[in-house]
């Protein structure tokens, strides 16, 4: 039992710089390898629906739009999505990918929600597996 | 003078929502009651409807701190189900992020009894240097709460030659500084004042009431589901399971600074040794009809998944028994013939996490204040008979 | 000129304006460096560092809305915060800042106001027990019983030490007990144990952490406090403030020598000091936990009250030898 064994570690970080970063005034970094919110890059995307079956929150929807045309669309509803980015290792062309967002609050959930309408990527790609 | 106070469902001390009903005579507490099921997010049962694959996104929620311990707990016991063998390096890397979990959440635990004690000094430096831990797994994994790092079959993120330059580098920082909080923790007297010898927990009592985790180790047994039931790649390392003898919540913080050493000792080795090869191997989207009970140790105890599959794509039970589950009954006993004031620190020494252990359906007649149990068989026929026709819908705009 | 002079005194100096900037100052120093102690910011951005915080919380908490529970005494619900104002900015004019001449007594500095000025310091307390007693709560009643327990702990230490200097300089007066201090320095180092053990009471009475009991946040909400809300709590927290400059002001007569100088020089000296003994009040928050109630008592009476019986030896000891 010491009295005030504290007190000198408190009194050295008295005159230091605090620890807290002074937040929404200055921006923080995330690291490279951050899981933002998906995207999809639509001139890779073949519609094989991986991303739609495996995403654990639903937040993948894949239409037909021109069924002769080859048209798709896929939405994102950002608001339902937990970042977890099985989308991602799921996609065989990475075609869907993370950013780095991360303020990407909202008043209305809508708002968040993405969506493209693209032709379906041509190109067989080579079985190519994330891990 | 024996009056009720209501500790909770709403209450600051509880970080989520819990009932505790506390008899009191003037500062003393006679008698205790917990009342659970405010947080039932029917987990479970949500689980029979999704894949082997998003299930492990789904376990991750179960809990925020111990995000890890649940999907590995799931993860082992689905590879077991599809009869995989996951590479050496995946292991090494699940443990690695397991031990950092428990550092993170260690430090969590040690700032929030500070904080409970009204230490806020120290609840504010632990923290502080908790950040360490939490840009490391960030860095690793991506995310700093829910790391999402395990798959079926291994991990998904590898380890490059500067993450374990960088992990090991703080290593030294946060073994000076857990140094520290040990000797401040045991040394300042008000703080010692407020744990010693309060919440008494005998050997006999922890192993009777079926106590888990730090609460039962800090009574003095030396049990760890690590040691006594090595999974992944713990039978490789050398560590030692922290007991002490003190049997109160000064010894359950000094057992979890302990543990804090071991992991740094732990993480040490695994970085040095950590071997080469594939992350991950390619999992089934089916397994077998079977089923297994996968156990791990989670900073707060012994986590314990039950999973039960029927050759589909889906898990036909899983049961989840959290590690805060088993230390309910040991809490009662503690909080006994206790002070009021200590009632924050005693429920917060076994660490509760208390929707995780969310999992029994109680229904209570409001008029007659009778209880009822009711099993799952009945539950479901109780709502086949209120919603008979119902199916899952999917294209409902969500926000209804 | 004598009205003009008495308006001042009401409303400007020492009166109620500078009472409020002043207790919201030092709560800002206060907060600020409990920030900077744990390596945390403090407030930032209501003007310059976060200086006008405390105003701006004073009034949001003004402007919020006020409940009263059903079942609380009403009146005394209402009365309590503006009646335990206007009890310490009362004690706030007993200060002998400027408002004394040594020569003559004066309705604020006569012999005896030492007492009057505890005495009034004590009254607050009870204001807390009563406000929990009346708002009926569960926890206010455990809040107010705890302030009472409280109260039997520190408060023979606190008058012990507090008047030992008084023994010393032979004088009730806090005006002339500060002037003998300031002839005699080497006195006032006599006083040592007795300035910590005040230090430590202080600290119980105005309950801040170690002995922030009555409205520990984690064990019983609010404590007292619980039902107060809106423009009561608003003053209630004003209250405490200017609890603490009087306290730290007291302190400061005592035991360091008052505040020379006539109006300016006394009102620097005021702030230096008062400054200065809320730091160590603040270091005092940040070292310590809260303890147990039934711990402040066996720690008051097994150290505080022995060790102020010793000051109280020493003085009259020391007392003995100078004359
Ligand atoms: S990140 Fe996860 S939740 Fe979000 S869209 Fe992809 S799979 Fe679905
Ligand atoms: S984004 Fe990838 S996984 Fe999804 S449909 Fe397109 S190609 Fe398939």
């Amino acid at each position: 039992m010491k009295i005030g064994v504290f007190i000198p570690e408190l009194i050295r970080h008295l005159f230091r710089t605090p620890a807290t970063v002074d937040y929404p005034f200055k921006k923080l970094e995330v690291p490279k390898s951050f899981r933002g919110s998906p995207y999809l890059q639509p001139e890779l995307c073949i519609v094989c629906r991986a991303c739609e079956r495996d995403c654990p929150a639903e937040a993948i929807e894949i239409n037909t739009v021109k069924e002769e045309e080859k048209i798709f669309s896929l939405v994102i509803y950002n608001d339902r999505c937990i970042h977890c980015a099985q989308c991602v290792d799921s996609c065989p062309t990475k075609a869907m990918q993370m950013d780095e967002k991360f303020e990407i609050s909202n008043f209305n959930r809508h708002n968040l929600k993405m969506d493209w309408e693209f032709v379906r990527a041509a190109v067989k790609p080579k079985a190519e597996n994330k891990s | 003078m024996n009056f009720q106070i209501p500790i909770g469902p709403q209450h600051p001390a509880l970080k989520e929502p819990i009932g505790l009903r506390i008899t009191v005579e003037g500062e003393i507490i006679r008698d205790a009651d917990i009342r659970l099921g405010y947080n039932h997010r029917g987990i479970e049962k949500l689980a029979e409807q999704k894949t082997w694959i998003q299930n492990v996104y789904l376990t991750e929620r179960i809990c925020g701190i111990c995000s890890h311990s649940h999907t590995t707990c799931y993860v082992q016991g689905v590879e077991k189900l599809m009869e995989l063998e996951t590479p050496k390096r995946g292991l090494y890397i699940r443990m690695l992020i397991s031990e950092l979990e428990r550092i993170h959440s260690h430090l969590l635990w040690l700032g929030v009894a500070g904080h409970e004690a009204g230490f806020d000094s120290f609840f504010m430096y632990v923290w502080r240097d908790r950040e360490i831990v939490m840009d490391i797994l960030e860095t690793i994994s991506g995310n700093r709460v829910h790391y999402a790092i395990n798959t079926i079959g291994g991990v998904r993120r590898d380890l490059d030659e500067l993450q374990v330059k960088r992990i090991l580098d703080s290593l030294e920082v946060l073994r000076r500084r857990s140094q520290y909080y040990l000797n401040l923790g045991t040394t300042e007297p008000s703080f010692v004042a407020r744990l010693a010898r309060v919440g008494y927990l005998s050997r006999e009592d922890a192993l009777s009431l079926c106590a888990v985790g730090p609460t039962l180790r800090a009574s003095g047994v030396p049990m760890d589901v690590r040691k006594d039931d090595p999974y992944a790649a713990y039978d490789e390392v050398p560590f030692e399971v922290c007991t002490a003898g003190t049997c109160d919540v000064l010894g359950r913080t000094v057992v979890r600074i302990k543990e804090l050493f071991q992991s740094y000792n732990i993480i040490e080795y695994l970085m040095k040794n950590l071997p080469t090869g594939p992350i991950a191997v390619r999992a089934p989207r089916r397994a077998k009809p079977n089923e297994v009970v996968s156990r791990y140790e989670a900073p707060r105890g012994e986590n314990l998944h039950y999973i039960k599959s029927n050759g589909s794509d889906k898990p036909e039970r899983l049961k989840v028994r959290a590690p805060t589950l088993g230390n309910y009954a040991a809490t009662i006993k503690m909080l006994k013939n206790g002070f009021i004031a200590d009632v924050p620190l005693i429920f917060a020494a076994i660490d509760p996490c208390i929707c995780c252990a969310e999992r029994a359906v109680a229904l209570i007649d409001a008029r007659t204040g009778q209880e009822k149990i009711m099993s799952l068989k009945s539950l479901k026929e109780l709502s086949l008979k209120v919603s008979p026709t119902t199916t899952r819908k999917r294209e409902i705009e969500w926000p209804l | 000129m004598a009205t003009v002079n008495t308006l001042i005194y009401l409303i400007i100096y020492p009166g109620l304006l500078f009472i409020f900037l002043y207790s919201t100052f030092v709560e800002w120093y206060d907060r600020k460096l409990y920030a900077r102690l744990q390596n945390r910011m403090g407030p930032t951005h209501t003007g310059p560092s976060g200086l006008l915080q405390p105003i701006a919380d004073f009034f949001k908490l003004m402007a919020k809305e006020d409940i009263t529970p059903e079942r609380a005494d009403k009146t005394m619900f209402a009365a309590l915060p503006p009646f335990g104002l206007a009890i310490v900015s009362t004690a706030m004019l007993l200060l002998p800042v400027w408002n004394y001449s040594l020569e003559q007594s004066s309705l604020t500095s006569f012999n005896g106001d030492i007492i009057v000025l505890l005495y009034l310091l004590s009254l607050p307390t009870f204001i807390f027990f009563l406000a929990g007693w009346s708002s009926t709560n569960l926890f206010s009643t455990i809040g107010g019983a705890r302030v009472l327990t409280m109260l039997f702990g520190y408060e023979v230490p606190l008058f012990l030490a507090v008047l030992s200097p008084a023994v010393l300089a032979d004088s009730w007066r806090l005006a002339e007990i500060a002037a003998f201090y300031r002839q005699q320095p080497a006195l006032a180092l006599v006083n040592l144990l007795g300035f910590i053990i005040a230090l430590i009471c202080v600290q119980a009475k105005l309950e801040r952490t170690p002995f922030d009991i009555p409205h520990a946040e984690t064990e019983i909400v609010g404590g007292t406090f619980t039902e107060y809300s809106g423009k009561k709590l608003a003053v209630f927290r004003l209250m405490l403030d200017v609890e603490m400059v009087v306290a730290a002001g007291l302190i400061a007569t005592v035991f360091l020598g008052g505040f020379p100088g006539g109006p300016i020089l006394g009102l620097i000296n005021f702030i230096i000091k008062t400054l200065l003994v809320v730091f160590f009040l603040s270091l005092i928050r940040a070292t310590t936990s809260r303890i147990r109630v039934d711990q402040v008592v066996s720690f008051a009476w097994k150290y505080l009250a022995p060790l102020a019986v010793l000051q109280l030896l020493i003085v009259i000891i020391v007392k003995g030898l100078i004359s």
